[in-house]
């Protein structure tokens, strides 16, 4: 038998199953922890779905069910795969476009850039403060 | 003007720095060439991650313009850069907005099938894959929608997202674990 050695909860009690916070609740299925049980689909489904083997066959009543359903999953994507982008979007985006040109990418030391007099003035006198508070300090050593 | 894609990656990436020059240079126009050239999977990946045309185009509409906004920072592959600002707008309406149904409601592409019944079946389907695919995280269904909607490679994808191929195919693995948990009851 083996120890229950999770004792996250605090309860330390095998039995009791702790009970779930409302935040476990709402995270998707496949967030959690705890892997999924029951339908795994099989590796050899998922080599055949990647590619990498042929399509099961000659397997028992549950597989082929799976592999039918796979099938059918695979036809719709295949129908998502021809969609194409409405026609009228690509004349919108070209539409949508900004009129100004895109902007070259200047490095930041090449960058104007605008400082209002107030912002000036303040940095200037933010400069001389702690150019005082430096010369004191030297003095006093 | 030319439209089409180039054969190879080096050709693809020195045509689209061509254009890219045009654009700068002031030729506005050039750019429509780049739009058509990716429109369609960038399109489908967002139709993929949000499940509404009418947010896909618009995640496609900001990313465009993002991207000419920026334009002379792109270094490197366009394809790949522009796939990060769509993926990254895909990424942030998700975190955004909480919705309880969406579906594809668009049908005019072609079906193929032939019977009502097919197309009744068919359609369901649709609409609860579509379910089923909100309810991954958003890392599993960017996976699930690049391989099975989008048809890339593992190796594209990992390019891309820039992962490895090891950790997609787990992200692949899991997503399609879960989505047959919610639809084999029902489908299989």
């Amino acid at each position: 038998m083996l120890d229950n050695l999770n004792t996250r909860d605090g309860s330390g009690d095998a039995g009791r199953e702790r009970p779930r916070r409302a935040s476990e609740q709402q995270q998707p299925l496949v967030d959690r922890e705890v892997p999924l049980g029951g339908t795994a689909t099989s590796e050899m489904i998922n080599r055949w779905l990647d590619g990498e083997g042929p399509e099961p066959v000659g397997m028992n009543a549950d597989t082929a069910r799976q592999v039918d359903l796979w099938r059918r999953i695979e036809e719709e994507s295949e129908r998502r795969r021809r969609m194409v982008t409405p026609a009228h979007v690509k004349a919108q985006i070209m539409a949508a476009l900004p009129t100004e040109l895109p902007q070259m990418a200047l490095p930041w030391w090449k960058k104007s850039i605008q400082v209002s007099p107030v912002v000036a003035l303040a940095a200037a006198a933010g400069l001389v403060a702690l150019g005082a508070a430096i010369g004191t300090s030297l003095r006093i050593r | 003007m030319k439209t089409t894609v180039p054969a190879s990656p080096t050709d693809q990436l020195e045509a689209d720095q061509d254009i890219i020059s045009r654009v700068l240079q002031g030729n506005r126009d050039a750019f429509s060439v780049l739009i058509t050239r990716y429109s369609d999977p960038l399109y489908r990946h967002a139709l993929g991650m949000t499940g509404s045309p009418d947010v896909a185009e618009d995640i496609l509409q900001m990313s465009f313009i993002k991207a000419y906004q920026h334009l002379a920072e792109v270094r490197g592959r366009f394809d790949a850069w522009v796939f990060r600002i769509v993926a990254n707008g895909c990424k942030d309406w998700l975190k955004n907005i909480r919705r309880t149904h969406l579906s594809y409601d668009e049908d005019d592409q072609p079906s193929g099938y032939s019977t009502p019944d097919e197309e009744l079946d068919r359609t369901e389907l649709r609409s609860d894959l579509d379910k089923a695919l909100l309810t991954l995280a958003p890392s599993l269904r960017e996976a699930f929608v690049m391989k099975h909607v989008e048809g890339r490679s593992y190796e594209e994808m990992a390019d891309l997202l820039g992962t490895t191929v090891g950790a997609l195919k787990m992200r692949v693995h899991r997503a399609r674990e879960a989505l047959q948990a919610l639809l084999e009851e029902k489908y299989a």
